[in-house]
């Protein structure tokens, strides 16, 4: 291909993608327009792009009105339990998926399909009198961080199981058996050869599990009352839902400091996570 | 030997159990609670007050709202994932083209992936604002528009800027798809068609379209049961208002579950959807044994 072929095809796709691309970035550049603005800035006419003076200070407005870190440390926690919950089910599960002779694999399969097709939002009816019922710590699981943590784990396992399944599939067996003919047990080759191999899955498998705990709604919308066990994604919508004044630079400083991590981390690891999930969605 | 293979399997069983109880309680005992509210009579408070057959039903199919919902439910669905599966194509064809700087273009186009959809639709909100928001600043701006648009007021520009939103958070996850069922078909196919004189729009349509249909099939149906149960976007929104003008099913489920407390109605209503949804699940699972 010749070098002026290449430089009109860069043009024509960079152009083809343009409008797209403005609709992503908007968002972006209004949450750091208004995050950045005093109020009095957010509130003129007409509005600007670029503040006028930089108030910093409204992340640490928001911080405090927000409770911002208590809610941060809640989202985390949540996060990293549910998926630990997660791969230490799904890890053995795939396991016997895609290496041993599993009898009703394909039921099993079946299954984890159907419960792929569960959104918790139909079933939260369900969920809430499951919590309710379900004594835990004096009271219910409802109002609790654990069984946020239950129900994140239990509708992330069909994806994990998929996804873990379709990668340690492509793991070849010899390297195992090799092992068991040095005289390493079945259980010593799965812990030294297979799992390390397995590594690069498990950790894509935890990421995508992760965000999506991180970024639910619903559920933690039902269970959680306690302002002290909110994530921070419902703190950031209570600091718009139903109030009469919104202080827009701050909702705007919050929502930009709970996305930029995620989107950072995402960003970074996105070309494994479009492997892998191609790998798993569709093969 | 038999029993060494028996204990084998067994072992095999032992390994899927924890993911099989774990998913079976969370998803089996809702579902039966579910069952079990939508013939009954319930109070506010969740007490089952007794078998009521059908009742719970038509009271739901004759409240106004529900039928208009599940009206809106239908263009909301098809509008999101038209939209979506449209754009994505043309992105995914585009993306698939060596081009300057294509690394930086789909991490971009990937980027709403990473943001919750409440936060997005938090963003979207303010937007929109009629008084500052920088739509219609940006409108004006470029002399589209005079004076200010209260976008939030009516659910006739409500609802579409709902849909919008949902468009864009869905482009991500389509185009991945796509991309995947791109990558698959060999480029030898394509040099084989230019040997043989077609041009490239007649190897577009009598090659890239029919591959790729499959992959498309596939896009279609997991958006159709992503943006059908899809909550966050409208109930952050309008929460189905103003006047109920915005109510999908979903978040009219939930207004009547936790709102107006009638469990009896929301149940039913959940059994609703989960028999739509069971239907399209029945439907991608006949597209993938089509593939295979």
């Amino acid at each position: 291909m010749t070098v002026r072929r290449l430089i009109g095809r860069s043009l024509l796709s960079w152009a083809a993608l343009s409008p797209l691309l403005l609709l992503v970035l908007f968002p972006f550049a209004v949450m750091l327009s208004t995050a950045l603005k005093p109020i009095d800035e957010v509130l003129a006419w007409p509005p600007r792009w670029l503040p006028q003076r930089l108030a910093w200070r409204n992340f640490a407005d928001m911080w405090t009105a927000a409770d911002f870190g208590t809610a941060a440390l809640n989202s985390l926690g949540i996060s990293i339990a549910a998926t630990l919950l997660a791969l230490a089910v799904a890890v053995p599960a795939a396991y016997a998926v895609a290496r041993l002779d599993l009898p009703g694999r394909d039921l099993y399969r079946q299954f984890l399909l159907v419960t792929q097709m569960l959104s918790p939002v139909l079933l939260v009816l369900g969920l809430f009198r499951m919590a309710a019922s379900v004594p835990f710590g004096g009271g219910t699981l409802v109002d609790t961080r654990t069984g946020v943590v239950l129900i994140y784990a239990a509708f992330n396992i069909a994806f994990a199981v998929w996804m873990l399944a379709s990668y340690f599939a492509t793991i070849p067996r010899d390297l195992e058996e090799a092992a068991w003919i040095d005289g390493c047990t079945r259980a010593g080759a799965v812990l030294r050869i297979f799992l390390p191999l397995a590594a690069p899955a498990i950790a894509v498998t935890a990421i995508v599990t992760f965000v999506a705990a991180w970024n639910e709604f619903t559920v933690a919308l039902t269970l959680l009352r306690d302002p002290a066990k909110l994530t921070l994604t419902l703190r950031v919508v209570n600091l718009v839902a139903g109030r009469y004044s919104v202080q827009w630079n701050q909702v705007m400083a919050a929502t930009l400091l709970a996305t930029l991590p995620v989107a950072v981390i995402f960003t970074l690891l996105q070309r494994y996570l479009v492997q892998g999930l191609t790998l798993g969605a569709v093969k | 030997m038999r029993g060494r293979a028996g204990r084998r399997k067994a072992a095999a069983w032992l390994l899927v159990l924890p993911s099989l109880l774990l998913a079976l309680a969370v998803l089996l005992y809702p579902f039966w609670e579910i069952l079990r509210l939508s013939v009954s009579d319930v109070s506010r408070f969740g007490q089952v007050r007794g078998f009521v057959g059908l009742a719970n039903f038509a009271r739901v199919f004759a409240d106004p709202v529900f039928r208009a919902a599940l009206l809106r439910t239908l263009v909301w669905t098809g509008a999101v994932v038209g939209g979506t599966v449209l754009v994505s194509a043309g992105v995914a064809l585009v993306l698939r083209q060596d081009f300057v700087g294509r690394g930086l273009a789909r991490v971009l186009v990937m980027l709403p992936w990473s943001i919750s959809l409440s936060m997005a639709a938090i963003v979207w909100l303010w937007a929109f604002d009629g008084d500052h928001g920088m739509v219609n600043t940006t409108l004006r701006t470029l002399g589209l528009l005079h004076g200010n648009v209260q976008w939030m007021a009516r659910p006739a520009t409500a609802f579409p800027v709902e849909i919008g939103a949902g468009i864009l958070v869905s482009v991500p996850f389509t185009t991945t798809i796509l991309l995947g069922g791109l990558s698959s078909i060999p480029g030898e196919i394509y040099e084989a068609a230019s040997i043989d004189g077609a041009t490239r729009l007649q190897s577009f349509r009598h090659l890239t379209l029919p591959l790729l249909r499959g992959f498309v099939n596939i896009a279609i149906v997991l958006n159709v049961i992503y943006v059908f149960n899809s909550f966050p976007i409208i109930w952050v929104m309008t929460q189905g208002g103003p006047d109920n003008g915005t109510h999908i099913l979903v978040t009219y489920l939930y207004e009547v579950a936790f709102r107006l407390g009638r469990p009896g109605p929301a149940a039913a209503v959940s059994l609703v959807m989960l028999a739509i949804v069971f239907a399209a699940t029945l439907l991608y699972v006949r597209l993938q044994r089509e593939r295979a």
